[in-house]
């Protein structure tokens, strides 16, 4: 789920899918330095290798993203970060297609994008515990907005889309549930020991 | 940085045991059955199925349904010619395949996979490589820059 396969989107979608993902890579690389790398790397094996824990939700199965994590802990080098994931998730599992790499990395990027915003507007605010909170936030946005991007790209093939986002959705509560909690956890934990690598002053 | 690389190795250890979310379609003898599923072996239930018969170059769709409960579709094929299955489904889910003489005559499976851990260890290590590259490339500027210092 959330990767779409070769042969699915007409190829005016999956070209726009290349021409935003192109821009967006485009703008965060160019702000990247090579001190960046390393951590880029660390989250990137993290959503790389997150795809392949999958529950099975009646007809389908749905998998973890993480891009709500990379969000939160990469800014807005999130998007290259999963960029890089979905290359070789397409490359090496077979998992989405290459023709859409380019249209899966919008569907999971972006809602990144937004997560980082989503944690960065929250660490302003002077909500008790506002990390732990925006965090989750933002780990469970992520995947509701990835879902809601799929099915806007899946609209364009002009068939079943009620009925897929229904159970799309309805087939990512568990995920979306799980990976807001994790995010939170993982935030608290590192606001914990080491909280300048989530922005905030110890 | 080191706690974030055990946070990071913790996620990594978690999903060790899980597989992945490709789509395949397994091609058996006799009344063509197919098994569509994915990664990791859960069925894929409720995909549209079409069979495309090919002879001399000239394809024209045989047979379509949808698979059952536990991922299976059967058709019953005419002798000559070859056939291509398109599987599709829910989330923009496709997979598809050939089936030729040689598949007909009793070799029904799929061979020659990388097996998935292996498939981890590559991808992990590209990415290794990669932060191995940013960092050699920042110890090289640090030297040099040192290098540049002690010059009078």
């Amino acid at each position: 789920m959330v990767h779409i396969s070769d042969g699915v989107l007409a190829p005016e979608v999956w070209i726009a899918g290349y021409m935003v993902t192109g821009v967006l890579l485009a703008w965060t690389l160019r702000k990247m330095r090579a001190y960046d790398i390393p951590r880029l790397s660390i989250i990137t094996a993290a959503v790389f290798v997150a795809s392949l824990i999958h529950i099975p939700i009646g007809p389908t199965s749905a998998h973890f993203v993480l891009n709500g994590f990379a969000g939160v802990m990469l800014g807005i080098f999130s998007y290259p970060s999963i960029f890089i994931a979905l290359t070789l998730q397409a490359l090496l599992f077979q998992h989405g297609g290459i023709t859409t790499i380019g249209i899966n990395t919008v569907n999971m990027g972006v809602p990144a994008l937004v997560a980082h915003g989503i944690f960065k507007l929250g660490s302003t605010t002077k909500i008790q515990r506002k990390e732990e909170l925006f965090g989750a936030f933002a780990g469970g946005a992520a995947v509701f907005l990835a879902v809601v991007l799929l099915s806007v790209a899946l609209l364009t093939t002009g068939r079943e889309f009620e009925k897929v986002v229904m159970l799309i959705a309805a087939a990512h509560v568990p995920i979306i549930l799980i990976e807001a909690i994790a995010v939170g956890s993982i935030i608290a934990f590192l606001k914990k020991v080491k909280p300048e690598i989530i922005g905030v002053k110890a | 940085m080191r706690r974030l690389i055990i946070a990071a190795l913790l996620l990594l250890l978690v999903s060790g045991v899980a597989c992945a979310h490709r789509v395949h379609i397994q091609p058996e003898v006799g009344r063509i059955d197919i098994k569509v599923y994915f990664g990791g072996g859960d069925p894929a239930q409720n995909f549209d199925v079409k069979v495309y018969r090919n002879v001399s170059g000239v394809e024209s769709l045989y047979a379509e349904g949808k698979t059952n409960e536990t991922g299976w579709f059967s058709f019953e094929p005419t002798p000559g010619g070859t056939w291509r299955v398109v599987a599709e489904g829910l989330g923009g889910h496709r997979a598809e395949t050939v089936i030729d003489g040689t598949v007909m005559g009793g070799a029904g499976s799929i061979t020659g996979e990388v097996p998935l851990y292996l498939r981890v260890i590559a991808g992990i290590g590209y990415l290794v490589g990669l932060a191995g590259a940013a960092t050699g490339y920042m110890g090289w500027k640090a030297r040099k820059g040192v290098e540049n210092d002690s010059v009078p």
